[in-house]
């Protein structure tokens, strides 16, 4: 058992270091775009804690990803000095101009009704601080009114659905406060002291690669802890972990929680790495897609989770880029989708597993290793 | 004011016409078919086909689109969803991939365009179903204008939730259905062929979508995407209503469709629709369980 | 517990052979002597694409007639397409792609300004060249993008006039979709109306792609008004017309004047219910010119549909290649920044007529037609200007041919000011 869990985090150690090393083979473009992708297996990690192991199919995922990209994606705005120097001397951004009623007044603090929310963001780090606070606040308050009235299953997948279409309404109709339907865009760079974030230069692939990997590790360390397992004995068996006399409302809502801080952290990385923030962010396809990635990768399985999101986006981006394909790689990730729930309803995390358990029972253990990456590869021929 | 409430009314019959077969496959099987938009969309195309190519109209599209869409049901429940009984969530993820590919399919002309060759009625643009001169304009009623093409759809819809209580309340094989919904396993013991009736059963739900695809062509658009959107409307009121009841799924779309046609009356149609969303989340928080649960065990 | 642990194991290693690939096997950029490569970027799937896919085929075809004419300085245009999904996640990810890793010098794409917003920072920061086709709200004053579609101006400085002195109706309902192109429209719209001594009662919006009007028709209905002005965009306007006739209105009482409402949706909602209701648009198929007529007969033939309908957007997204290729041309090498000085001031004979980029602010000159719907689902133009008009991105603000507000400088704030 012991070795199991070192060879495990051999594993994880590995998936670091692979992401670690990539900015020494890639151009400009394939790092800015790994790191998107990054970005997306984190989200593949916020999925998994809270459908692989609290059970909990959050339909809705967006809506944390989306406030965490916003709340930065204002602080960005009020950096960009091409979006605010149009036609005032006290910069508001340029949408609120346009959308200004005549004869209001040009500053941040009044130009219409809603305008003053956004006095606080021209601090960057306000933005940051509420990029990870507004999602497990929102997550807390939802999953404390949830899950204390026992709320479960479908249910709970279709409150969190109808949430996320409920606030995507309401933020493409804010449009003098929010820009509506085109986002936000025209964002400054994140800064860190002195330092700009370029999306396309090394450091910040590595801001974002350094992050996942301590997401990665966290969200391990988590599921091992004491609460990590009474999680899953809740989802295993709710009336039984209650009956033990455990509060299972307040594990739901914790991991809930955890599971938002995580979507809103990457949706505050994506704004760093993409440059604008976006309604379609809260579409409800969006937080299907992200569902489906977890369950490709192995939704019971952290790391599984995570490569699952970025294998999709990768095989996904490679297949519509190929000459031919463009119109049709939608139907050939479809098929994918049929087949692998099909076919390995535990995902490609299930499906190494088996693989490596074929390997274990027949050859020596020292050698399974070597195995294992022949294995890997093999699978990735096909 | 009659206007108005025949408005929500007309609404609420275009929720249930969606809902009824969701009602079925989710309510009756648990299966979360979200291809059922899908069935949707193809239930228009074949009216949008059978028009162009047989010059058909919109009567002869119904039993049409019927038999067309519980075919392609019953192939969908033989090749993927048959595997995946018991496993809900599953046969959201499989069940989305099938939508894709259905779209795809519709959009790339069954591959065809690859080939050059184009099918006129299908491929990724808008099509359009002409309506017959009896259901344009309105009807004078009481006062009131009423849209005629919509007391259409209030009618089929009517007709269709009745059909569907009888087929499920009062035929051998509703009786058989509900036995299974109770318990498979019981059921299949008293000598129910369980397999066959999930097939017939899928099959049921997905024609009553393509009926409800046949009613969409004639006043929204048509276009392979067109059914997204419908299925979530679908589910929130099969939900709502409380799964597994027939009359749960007629009461919540009739009242969600009152409540966004009054909202959108009083005030503008983008609050009304916050509202629909505001007050499924309310009710089931309120009543976790939907409004009418089905009482098991 | 076991089996979780040894996923893992599998599953990184298994990540780590295609992370290591990707890279060396699919980014091959080899750049073939004689040839000149350009972005296509439109959305081949997902909702959009019902429009998009044409705006593709008309950029598409340019391209291979631009080639059978021996292409540009004696290179073939090879295109690399790219698929926007609808999402502007995509149009962004497929924006860096095109530029950062197939070296691009130009790219033609987006309908949707949600898309060339989300691609915007790529062509800024990275000082590339957007060639953008479709008809949007102004208010943008970039170095890096060219625009062939209308601006409001081009779009109701001749409509609203129009509709109440020749069609003499003077109440307006404004309806349109729930952002920012109709909602800007809408507020160019009171700015001319009132001027022309109109008036507005209503200025109402539903979400976009919403397709369930009872309620709106039937506001519309008992508001009082005389005059429908529609800026509804996408397939809403399908559901909107066909509610329209189904409660009763008519277009020859209470007429629709459109902004958006283009020969692809009359042919999806089905010529009958927008007969007698107005459009105003640079470009119509009705345009009686042999050149246009050639355009469509060759379009038809390209996308192998007899019945294929033109459109505005999809027109500009023909002639700006050729614009394109004309400064290219002109260009003393093959870079964004050379291709764009060149083509400042480049005229071309359009199958609309003719259209000159404005050196200042590289938007279009257009000429602004409306026409009435007939029962074939074709417009009969029934007034268009003598010549084309100059664009002007920032008229809402008070800009006028001769005090530009964005100019080859960029935008100037000062005159900005509300």
């Amino acid at each position: 058992m012991l070795s199991r869990r070192r060879i495990d985090w051999v594993i994880y150690a590995a998936f670091i270091v692979l992401i670690m090393v990539f900015p020494l083979i890639m151009d400009s473009f394939w790092l800015n775009r790994l790191a998107k992708y990054l970005v997306f297996g984190m989200l593949g990690i916020a999925v998994a804690l809270s459908w692989g192991y609290a059970g909990i199919l959050n339909l809705g995922q967006g809506l944390f990803f989306g406030a965490g990209a916003y709340m930065l994606a204002m602080s960005l705005k009020l950096a960009s000095t091409t979006s605010l120097q149009q036609g005032s001397d006290k910069p508001v951004p340029d949408f609120m101009l346009w959308n200004a009623e005549p004869g209001a007044k040009t500053e941040l603090c009044c130009i219409n009704k809603a305008s003053f929310l956004w006095l606080p963001f021209q601090s960057q780090w306000f933005g940051v601080a509420m990029a990870l606070v507004l999602p497990v606040l929102i997550a807390f308050v939802l999953g404390s009114i949830v899950f204390r009235k026992r709320i479960s299953g479908v249910f709970v997948s279709i409150i969190t659905l109808a949430l996320v279409l409920l606030v995507r309404l309401i933020m493409i109709d804010a449009q003098p406060v929010t820009n509506g339907f085109n986002g936000l865009t025209d964002l400054g760079w994140f800064k860190l002291g002195e330092f700009e974030f370029d999306p396309y230069v090394v450091p910040t692939y590595y801001l974002i690669a350094i992050s996942l990997s301590v997401v990665l590790v966290l969200a391990r360390l988590l599921v091992e802890t004491r609460a990590g397992v009474i999680l899953q004995a809740i989802r295993d068996d709710q009336n039984r972990a209650r009956y033990l006399g455990f509060d299972v409302p307040a594990y739901q809502t914790f991991f809930f929680a955890v599971s938002a801080l995580i979507a809103g952290f990457a949706g505050m990385l994506y704004v760093i790495v993409s440059e604008f923030a976006s309604p379609t962010f809260m579409d409800l396809s969006f937080s299907i897609t992200m569902v489906v990635w977890a369950a490709v990768g192995g939704r019971a399985s952290i790391l599984g989770a995570c490569i699952g999101a970025i294998l999709i986006n990768m095989i996904s981006a490679t297949v519509s880029e190929t000459e031919g394909f463009a119109e049709a790689w939608k139907a050939i990730i479809g098929l994918v989708f049929v087949l692998v729930v099909l076919y390995l309803p535990r995902g490609i995390a299930g499906l190494a597993h088996d693989l490596i358990d074929r390997f274990v029972a027949r050859r020596t253990p020292d050698r399974t290793r070597a195995l294992r990456v022949n294995g890997a590869s093999s699978q990735l021929a096909e | 004011m009659l206007e108005v409430l025949f408005i929500g009314l007309s609404l609420g019959s275009i929720l249930l016409l969606v809902a009824l077969g969701l009602a079925i496959t989710y309510g009756a099987m648990g299966v979360i078919n979200m291809a059922h938009g899908e069935m949707v969309m193809v239930g228009a195309y074949v009216t949008v086909l059978s028009g162009l190519w047989l010059g058909t109209n919109i009567f002869v599209a119904i039993p049409l689109a019927f038999i067309v869409t519980a075919l392609l049901g019953l192939l969908i429940e033989r090749v993927v969803v048959r595997k995946l009984y018991g496993r809900l969530l599953d046969t959201l993820l499989a069940t989305w991939g099938i939508a894709i590919l259905i779209q795809q399919a519709v959009r790339l002309e069954f591959g065809l365009s690859f080939l050059g060759i184009h099918i006129q009625g299908l491929g990724p643009g808008l099509q359009n179903v002409s309506v017959p001169e009896i259901l344009q304009g309105t009807l004078r009623i009481a006062g009131a204008d009423i849209n005629r093409y919509r007391a259409f759809i209030i009618v089929v819809t009517a007709i269709l939730a009745l059909a569907t209580w009888f087929v499920i309340y009062r035929t051998v094989a509703g009786t058989q259905v509900r036995a299974i919904i109770r318990n498979p396993k019981m059921a299949a013991a008293c000598g129910i062929d369980v397999t066959r009736v999930n097939a017939l059963t899928f099959a049921f739900g997905s024609g009553l979508a393509g009926v409800a695809g046949v009613m969409m062509s004639g006043f929204k658009t048509v276009f392979p995407d067109m059914g997204t959107p419908m299925v979530v409307d679908g589910f929130l009121v099969v939900v709502m209503g409380g799964v597994g009841s027939l009359l749960g799924s007629v009461f919540s779309a009739g009242i969600l469709g009152e409540i966004n046609g009054l909202v959108a009356a009083a005030t503008n149609d983008i609050l009304a629709r916050a509202v629909v969303f505001g007050v499924v989340i309310a009710i089931i928080v309120l009543k976790p369980k939907g409004l009418f649960a089905l009482k098991g065990r | 517990m076991a089996v979780d642990r040894r996923k893992f194991l599998k599953s990184g290693a298994l990540a780590g052979g295609a992370l290591i690939t990707s890279p060396w096997v699919f980014s091959t950029g080899a750049k073939a002597a004689g040839e000149i490569k350009v972005g296509v970027l439109f959305s081949l799937t997902g909702g959009l694409s019902i429009i998009e896919k044409s705006l593709h085929d008309a950029t598409m075809m340019a391209i291979s007639e631009i080639n059978a004419g021996g292409g540009v300085k004696g290179m073939k245009i090879t295109a690399v397409a790219e698929d926007g999904a609808s999402d502007p996640k995509t149009y962004n990810e497929k924006a860096s792609k095109l530029v950062i890793q197939d070296r691009v010098p130009t790219v033609f794409g987006s309908y949707t300004s949600a898309s060339r917003k989300a691609v915007l920072p790529v062509f800024e920061k990275r000082n590339n060249l957007y060639f953008y086709p479709t008809y949007y709200e102004g208010f943008e004053c970039s170095k890096n993008v060219v625009y062939t579609g209308a601006v409001p101006n081009q779009q109701l400085s001749n409509f609203i006039p129009w509709i109440i002195k020749t069609l003499g109706k003077k109440k307006f309902f404004i309806v349109g979709s729930n952002y920012i192109y109709p909602r800007e429209m809408a507020k160019v719209s009171k700015i001319l109306i009132e001027k022309n001594g109109g008036e507005w009662i209503a200025d109402e919006y539903l979400e976009l792609g919403h397709s369930e009007w009872g309620s709106m028709v039937n506001k519309i209905k008992s508001s009082g008004c005389d005059v429908v002005l529609s800026n509804v965009v996408g397939d809403s306007v399908v559901a909107f017309y066909r509610e329209y006739k189904n409660q009763g209105l008519t277009h020859d009482k209470l007429p629709i004047c459109a902004t958006v409402t283009s020969e692809i949706e009359i042919a999806a909602m089905g010529a009958e219910y927008a007969v007698g209701s107005f459009t105003s648009f640079p470009y119509f198929q009705a345009i009686d010119t042999d050149r246009n007529k050639a355009f469509i007969e060759r379009y038809r033939a390209f996308v192998k549909d007899p019945k294929a309908v033109t459109h505005h957007a999809l027109e500009s997204s023909y002639f700006q290649v050729f614009l394109w290729k004309q400064a290219v041309e002109k260009a003393a090498e093959i870079s964004p920044t050379a291709i764009r000085e060149a083509v400042k001031g480049q005229e071309f004979d359009a199958p609309n007529g003719h259209v000159k980029i404005e050196p200042e602010n590289l938007h279009t000159y257009l000429t602004p037609r409306i026409a009435q719907w007939l029962p074939d689902g074709q417009g009969k133009i029934i007034d268009a200007y003598k010549e084309p008009v100059m664009p002007l991105p920032y008229v809402a603000y008070g800009e006028t041919p001769t005090n530009l507000f964005c100019t080859g400088k960029g935008l100037d704030a000062a005159k900005l000011k509300t």
